[in-house]
């Protein structure tokens, strides 16, 4: 049977080993963010996710003279165009009244937002001369000239300066610089989702190598032209491998101290080994039932690799701490399994409130928690006491046991003042004591965004802050849609409330409006008397315009331009990224360029009688997760009141129960308290962390509990608690040194509420026992 | 050509003649040059309408009546790169960077030369087939640009002083 048992968890353990090695690992935010939002706040995550604003990488080179880096931007642009892996390269060399100019040339009619009855009429057709002559006048006749004989009225210039932003790039040898003309600038789109991490970094070190193969190929040394990544798939895969790191190095850390404390207190490398035998096999079945379940492993969860060591390990140090002062480990054991299993019940269900939260990364969470500790708490039960040797007294013990204060009356008013104080405090504070800015929770540095931030300024790149969003349930509805709001947005810009807008109608008019621009165009006959009635007294050569007058009468009965047609075109990506279809829905994205009065524009879209609404992306995700915090805060209260529940249920009495988790509550308190004022507020990050305190903090009471009502000699169980808190604050210590924001919240948080938990358990504890609680205890359910 | 190089800011006005096949008559415009050495020239256009040209290294732009502005790639416009070039070059004094574009060819006596301006990059010669500028000693008198398809405009320039 033993052996038989043992067979069955080495089994298991490389079935994990195997799972645990194939899984996939992510380290994006957004798995932070609830599965099911409203369906504006959908849009917007899915954006976030795998939106055009997601996939676009700004590339930078500097360090080189103005050509070099010029001939570097061409040079990677013909390169990467040929990678399958990347849409459009832009470095401004082909612009849109470039050599792609063809498509605007021919739809003029149609694309142009000037084209208007009156835009034909004698008048109308005067002042559109005239702007041309204006032109001409100007050092920009070049670009005039060539398209004027069939562009009478200049349809080509009105899309153009549509469609180019005023504060557009700045151009040094014909390609994209930044003002100061140190930075030559790029743009690449990634054909991976945003969120596909594997693809992005792949696509990242395509453009890496592509960069080093052109510099050593124009001869350029290493050390003379940088290249320089941003944009958000950057920061999603530098994150991840800074986590990566991160967690590797907590992991170490809290290894090395754990065990050297072990070493050092238990003089036996044989039964430290042992101790992390629990540990080891509850993190491999966690990450393994987090991958089997999910999909893939997220980088704070297996930063809970590192907090389940401080966890798990107790019950093995429980186990031996029993095993010292009993006839065998196994009567040992037997005489602390109820509290230990009353233990891990208090944990699953804490944890187990997680699972439901309907958010995927505390789910996983929740369950990477609740799997571990069952799988530690069942290996402890099982397998330890067969392979473990008798356990003699460790010598230190009686040293390391003094270091706990005795339970003392006094010390209990105290306590509970402190805790109340606490408590009030966090009452008064109220919703203040959370912050709700996601960007606390941001692992990008602060240099990594900075220049993100300059480069797309320089590239004039929208700052992807305010958004319209208009629904419809068609694509020619949604068009209609963005053709009303930027009518009213038109007017607003008039009026300084907003800067500019993109809007996918400017790459594809709605059909309706197509027609209507066609039917602008008057019949030839027409046509011509107002131009000839135009022309009088302008310089321009007779007849010139009779590619015009023959255009016009084309463009009058042609059909009108399809998505289709635009999708094959130069416009494919920005259109692609402003019209988007889902389950049957179109949206139509409208981000709008500064932006100063965000509630007229609101006022004006409620006016426009369409489905449109402004996003605002900080306030809107800000939102969103204060809505998903108060959801934790729901479930963990729920926890909490459950864990409540089986503490009642399990030792049998409200007086015990309340001698188990006031030490705990007020542990909880304070260190609530405590970080709120020294961390700026408190995230769901601490809140589940709380959670976890609730976890190993419940071990310590209860134990408390239990030696206090039973055993004279608790030395070694205090010993024990000594060192389960020892490994507990070194395992979360380490921790909270992390660099990744999330992480060192839990561990910090952790390690002191921790510590304040076997601090108050060991300093409320009751000095005289309750016989009848004991025998109850003892001969309890097993 | 060394005359040009000690000079370190010019100001004059203009009177440019534009004659384009578009048109039957040419368009005249007329305004200020500006020039600060090594590399900084302000064409600040005042009829028939207010426009400025602003070029400095090689950032180039253009802000129009209603105050849009907007930035060149010089590469777009090849003319006016010529331009912009040859005064830029001529009146820094630079003849190698000159001659690095341009086959260059300096002809008549100090108070009457004549430079001409022939571009070896083959995008610009595919736009613009001579440059044409006259000078006494070292001032400008007259900048003649002719493009490849025939337009051609004349820019007369008058020094306010040395």
């Amino acid at each position: 049977v033993k052996r038989r048992l043992l067979g069955g968890w080495l089994v298991l353990l490389l079935f994990c080993v195997v799972v645990v090695a194939r899984a996939r690992y992510t380290a994006d935010l957004a798995a932070f963010l609830p599965a099911s939002p409203s369906e504006t706040q959908q849009i917007l995550v899915d954006q976030l996710r795998e939106g055009a604003v997601a996939r676009v990488l700004l590339l930078g080179m500097e360090g080189a003279e103005t050509p070099v880096l010029a001939a570097l931007s061409n040079a990677l642009v013909r390169q990467l165009s040929e990678d399958d892996r990347f849409g459009r390269v832009h470095n401004g060399a082909a612009d849109v009244l470039g050599k792609d100019a063809t498509f605007v040339i021919e739809n003029r009619y149609v694309l142009s937002a000037a084209v208007t009855p009156e835009r034909f009429s004698p008048s109308g057709l005067r002042a559109a001369l005239q702007a041309q002559l204006d032109r001409l006048a100007s050092p920009l006749s070049v670009a005039v000239t060539p398209v004027l004989a069939r562009d009478a009225t200049g349809e080509v210039f009105e899309i153009a300066e549509r469609l180019q932003p005023p504060d557009g790039p700045h151009y040094r040898d014909g390609v994209w610089f930044a003002q100061d003309g140190t930075r030559a600038l790029l743009t690449v789109y990634s054909r991976a989702p945003g969120f596909d991490l594997d693809a992005q970094e792949h696509a990242l070190d395509a453009i890496r190598e592509a960069f080093e193969a052109e510099r050593s190929k124009l001869g350029v040394p290493a050390q003379a032209a940088r290249l320089l990544l941003a944009g958000p798939a950057v920061f999603a895969v530098n994150s991840r491998s800074a986590m990566r790191q991160d967690v590797t190095r907590v992991s170490a850390l809290a290894t090395l101290g754990v065990v050297g404390l072990l070493l050092f207190a238990l003089r036996s490398p044989r039964i430290v080994g042992i101790t992390l035998l629990p540990v080891v096999a509850g993190a491999l079945a966690g990450v393994a039932a987090v991958s089997l379940a999910y999909g893939s492993v997220h980088g704070v969860t297996l930063g809970f690799g590192a907090t389940l060591l401080g966890e798990a390990v107790d019950y093995a140090i429980y186990f031996f701490g029993g095993a010292a002062g009993a006839s065998s480990p196994r009567a040992g054991l037997l005489r602390i399994w109820p509290t230990l299993r009353l233990g891990l019940v208090t944990s699953l269900v804490g944890f187990g409130a997680l699972i439901f939260s309907g958010f995927p990364g505390l789910a996983q969470l929740g369950l990477f928690s609740c799997i571990g500790l069952a799988v530690a708490l069942l290996a402890t039960r099982w397998v330890l006491p067969e392979i473990s040797p008798a356990m003699r007294e460790p010598p230190l013990l009686r040293t390391v046991a003094s270091w706990i204060p005795s339970g003392n009356a006094h010390w209990r008013p105290l306590i509970y003042t402190l805790a109340g104080a606490c408590m009030i405090w966090l009452a008064v504070r109220g919703g203040s004591v959370w912050n709700d800015e996601l960007a606390v929770l941001s692992p990008v540095p602060q240099s990594d965004l900075r220049l993100d931030e300059a480069m797309r300024s320089d590239l004039g790149l929208p700052d992807v802050r305010h958004i319209v969003v208009v629904s419809a349930d068609s694509e020619q509805a949604a068009l209609e849609g963005a053709e009303a709001v930027g009518a009213r947005l038109d007017a607003l810009i008039g009026e300084r409330a907003l800067a500019g807008y993109d809007s996918p109608a400017a790459f594809l008019p709605s059909v309706s409006t197509q027609r209507m621009r066609q039917q602008a165009i008057p019949e030839e006959k027409l046509l011509r008397a107002n131009l000839a009635k135009a022309l009088q007294g302008l310089p321009f050569r007779q007849g010139l315009f009779e590619p015009f007058l023959a255009e016009a009468a084309e463009q009058r009965i042609r059909a009108p331009l399809q998505p289709a047609d635009v999708r094959l075109s130069v416009m494919a990506a920005p259109l692609e990224s402003l019209l988007i279809t889902r389950r049957s829905r179109t949206h139509a994205l409208m981000p709008l360029r500064g932006v100063t009065k965000p509630e007229t524009i609101e006022a004006q879209l409620r006016a426009a009688g369409v489905s449109a609404v402004l996003l605002d992306l900080k306030t809107e995700t800000d939102s969103l997760y204060r809505s998903y915090r108060q959801r934790v805060v729901a479930f963990s209260l729920l926890g909490a009141a459950a864990i409540a529940a089986v503490l009642l249920f399990g030792l049998g009495s409200l007086r015990r129960t309340w001698r188990v988790l006031a030490p705990l509550v007020a542990a909880i308190l304070v260190t609530a308290a405590f970080i709120s004022i020294v961390q700026s507020g408190l995230t769901v990050f601490h809140l589940v962390a709380l959670l976890l305190v609730v976890g190993v903090g419940s071990n310590y009471t209860l134990f408390f509990e239990h030696f206090a009502g039973c055993d004279n000699k608790s030395e070694p169980q205090r010993f024990s608690l000594v060192l389960c808190s020892l490994t507990t604050i070194i395992g979360f210590g380490a921790v909270g040194l992390a660099q990744t924001p999330v992480l060192s919240m839990i561990g910090g948080t952790v390690a002191l509420g921790a510590a304040l938990s076997l601090l108050f358990a060991a300093l409320m504890a009751e000095s005289k026992s309750r016989i009848e609680d004991c025998v109850r205890l003892k001969g309890g359910r097993r | 050509m060394r005359a040009f190089s000690q000079r370190t800011h010019a100001e004059a006005k203009f009177v440019e003649q534009k004659h384009l096949k578009v048109l039957s008559s040419p368009l005249r415009t007329s305004g200020r040059l500006i020039y600060i050495a090594p590399d900084r020239l302000e064409k600040l256009t005042l009829r028939p309408n207010r426009e400025l040209l602003l070029v400095a290294g090689d950032a180039v732009t253009f802000e129009r009546v209603d105050g849009k502005r907007r930035t060149l790639r010089l590469q777009d416009y090849p003319a006016l790169w010529g331009f912009i070039d040859s005064i830029r070059g001529t009146m820094a004094g630079d003849l190698e960077a000159l001659q690095r574009f341009y086959a260059v060819m300096l002809q008549g006596p100090e108070d009457n030369w004549q430079l001409v301006l022939t571009p070896r990059v083959q995008v610009m010669r595919a736009a613009v087939s001579e440059i044409v500028i006259h000078g006494t000693q070292a001032r400008i008198v007259s900048v003649e640009v002719t493009e490849a398809r025939g337009d051609r405009s004349v820019m007369q320039v008058r020094e306010a002083g040395p």
